[in-house]
């Protein structure tokens, strides 16, 4: 992971499943690393545009982990994470599912799987995941939002992660005036020098270039690629990814 | 000599468990959370959304905390301790909010969020109330900063609550009955139900329907929000430098839950971070007509009736819930704040429920033993208090917030049949 890095979330399969792999191939060059969603009938905790794809490529039929065969075959270009609700993958408690998605995960090149839900819906399974996810030769890697424990923190920063990812808003690409400075910085002093990856609604090469500045490692944009993807298409997406990109690696030399 | 506290204190800093996120309906596509950002003031936003664990109060609303009269005086009850036969064996203090100008601690969130409201340019703020005293709160603040405030009032309480609902109108406040004519939910409660008695649920809704409706408006939250509750963190600070000794037990009221987090947060923060209160038990004491904390289900609900408001995990007793008109008022809300309700599932916060005819004797024990007349809702913790007190072994030490009086509650102990009694 590189120290900055900048990195596109996309819901696996979006904007449609045959279109998705030449979306990967137009943004090759802007991003660091990827951040990709399995996609889900239940994507509780995001926002309204992310939704809108999980919606999208369930309709084309197209969930779970089924929707990593779009990844053979691909040359994605870049690290790549998976992000994924545990809730779709633990059913009534067992984890059968959790180290099916795992080792799948791993067969597919990722990095660790990100579950969003694992801290605030499963707070007791989080040593099983760091167990499951190293049995896998995965990282861990954590979801935090800007309402959480101290010392959750820091027990994220214990276990050695892959990244612990801090959601600056409280939902993806929905933006309210919180001081996200202050909580990165925050955030950053309670994780120490462990890879810190930053979010939610970011939307301008400003924005992204500030988190850096604050003591962010890394910045991930999704909703905001996503609408561009619907509304103005594959290059005017490109163009987003590339200007942030060339902010945040901006700003860590500035 | 104690000062006002010059920072709040945010327990989601150190809870034992993170927080859930506030959840939008899965089945719709417009985002409420979005539109929080056209309801609240942007402050209390930020305020909602912060990983410090210390709020700096601006010395704008310490200036107005200390001209309200905090730091509100603590007590110890040695006339109720004699009425109980409690004497020599359980010591018993109260953090008077009752003090405080409005008579409740409910001044401790209003002040900043009509500040924050006019630091957007806002004019006029609007929200909702039970019994009255967060309406009275928030029409003094705003006449304390210069707005203009609306009050939906739930329809039982204007109508037997016609002091506190003066007291606002005389603030410059305008008090309307919810549900009211004035917004679409409150026309399509009426038309289902013409009598409906009204609920906070559904009060909330209109307050927030109307802020929509207008411009240069800001709803202001009495409690269940997480910045709200840290506001009233004020008192349990206060407290704390002022308990002689550790409590064993600290106990308050519980409607939305503001109450009870700004008394014991403090504490239990400590408790948390392993630096004191080892020994303590926080009681929240609840109406067994709405008991949300003791018969409530864990889980993802609304915060008002009309689902304008984002979901939050919490004790519920459902968004729909009407409860009886009960003379606590300010205890039929609901649902409680997420904290507390992670902290009660926890079992770091216990609770327990009393009806109408315990309360009103415990009422007027303390009334007659402390010389203060205490407000129903804070009449359910000198309940708690009464019946810990009674089974407690020598030396223990009781600490409870007495989170308001009751003299503008004429009507309920009227009804209580305590007026007229001696005995």
């Amino acid at each position: 992971m590189s120290r900055p890095g900048f990195s596109v979330y996309l819901t696996l399969g979006f904007p449609e499943p045959a279109w998705f792999p030449g979306v990967v191939e137009s943004l090759r060059g802007c991003v660091d690393f990827y951040e990709f969603g399995l996609p889900t009938r239940r994507p509780k905790y995001d926002g309204p545009t992310i939704r809108m794809t999980h919606r999208r490529v369930v309709e084309a039929g197209v969930a779970g982990r089924e929707a990593l065969r779009l990844l053979r075959g691909l040359d994605v270009g870049a690290p790549f994470t998976l992000m994924a609700y545990l809730e779709d993958y633990v059913g009534d408690g067992g984890v059968e599912g959790l180290r099916g998605l795992l080792e799948e995960a791993a067969s597919a090149g990722a990095l660790c799987v990100l579950f969003p839900d694992l801290a605030f819906d499963y707070p007791g399974m989080v040593d099983r995941y760091v167990e499951e996810s190293e049995r896998a030769g995965l990282r861990p890697c954590f979801f935090a939002s800007s309402r959480f424990p101290h010392a959750w923190l820091v027990r994220f920063a214990a276990v050695n992660p892959l990244y612990v990812y801090l959601g600056l808003q409280p939902a993806t690409g929905v933006e309210l005036p919180i001081a996200v400075v202050k909580n990165v910085k925050t955030a950053r002093r309670l994780v120490g020098d462990r890879y810190l990856l930053t979010g939610f609604a970011v939307r301008t090469p400003e924005t992204a270039a500030g988190l850096v500045r604050a003591g962010a490692d890394a910045v991930v944009v999704g909703s905001a690629v996503a609408r561009r993807l619907v509304e103005e298409g594959v290059e005017s997406a490109r163009g987003l990814a590339c200007e942030l990109h060339r902010a945040v690696h901006g700003a860590a030399e500035g | 000599m104690v000062d006002v506290p010059r920072y709040w204190y945010n327990i989601v800093a150190d809870l034992p468990e993170p927080l859930p996120p506030l959840l939008d309906p899965l089945w719709d596509e417009e985002s409420r959370i979005a539109l929080l950002v056209r309801i609240l003031p942007s402050r209390l936003i930020d305020e909602e959304y912060t990983l410090s664990r210390m709020i700096p109060i601006p010395e704008r609303v310490r200036e107005a905390y200390r001209r309200a009269g905090r730091p509100t005086p603590l007590l110890r009850a040695e006339g109720f301790e004699r009425a109980l036969g409690v004497q020599g064996r359980v010591r018993i203090y109260y953090k008077f909010e009752g003090a405080l100008p409005t008579g409740s601690h409910k001044l401790n969130t209003s002040i900043p969020q009509v500040y924050y409201a006019a630091l957007d340019g806002a004019e006029e703020v609007a929200t909702e109330t039970g019994a009255g005293q967060w309406g009275l709160a928030v029409a003094t603040a705003a006449a304390m900063l210069g707005l203009r405030a609306t009050v939906f009032m739930t329809r039982s309480s204007y109508f037997s609550k016609k002091a506190r609902r003066v007291a606002m109108e005389v603030l410059g406040a305008r008090v309307v009955p919810s549900p009211s004519e004035l917004t679409e939910a409150g026309r399509k409660a009426l038309r289902e139900r013409p009598d409906h008695p009204g609920s906070l649920g559904l009060a909330i809704t209109e307050a927030v329907e109307y802020v929509l409706s207008g411009e240069r408006r800001r709803y202001v939250a009495g409690s269940v929000l997480e910045s709200v509750v840290t506001h009233q963190t004020v008192i349990g600070q206060e407290a704390l430098e002022q308990l002689p000794e550790e409590p064993d037990y600290m106990v308050a009221c519980v409607g939305g839950g503001s109450n009870m987090a700004g008394f014991t947060y403090p504490a239990i923060g400590m408790k948390l971070r392993g630096e004191g209160f080892e020994k303590t038990r926080f009681v929240a004491a609840e109406a067994a007509a709405v008991p949300r904390l003791s018969r409530g289900e864990y889980r993802y609900d609304g915060l008002d009736t009309g689902l304008v408001l984002p979901l939050a995990r919490m004790y519920t007793l459902g968004k729909d819930y009407v409860p009886p008109p009960i003379h606590a008022a300010g205890l039929r809300y609901h649902g409680a704040a997420a904290s507390l309700s992670l902290l009660r599932r926890l079992g770091i916060v216990e609770a327990v429920a009393y009806g109408q005819e315990e309360v009103a004797e415990a009422a007027r024990v303390f009334a007659r033993s402390e010389g203060i007349v205490p407000a129903p809702e804070s009449s359910h913790a000198i309940r708690a208090v009464m019946d810990i007190a009674r089974k407690a072994p020598q030396g223990t030490v009781i600490a409870f917030n007495l989170s308001g009086h009751g003299l503008l509650d004429s009507d309920a102990y009227e009804k209580l049949g305590l007026a007229g009694r001696t005995q």
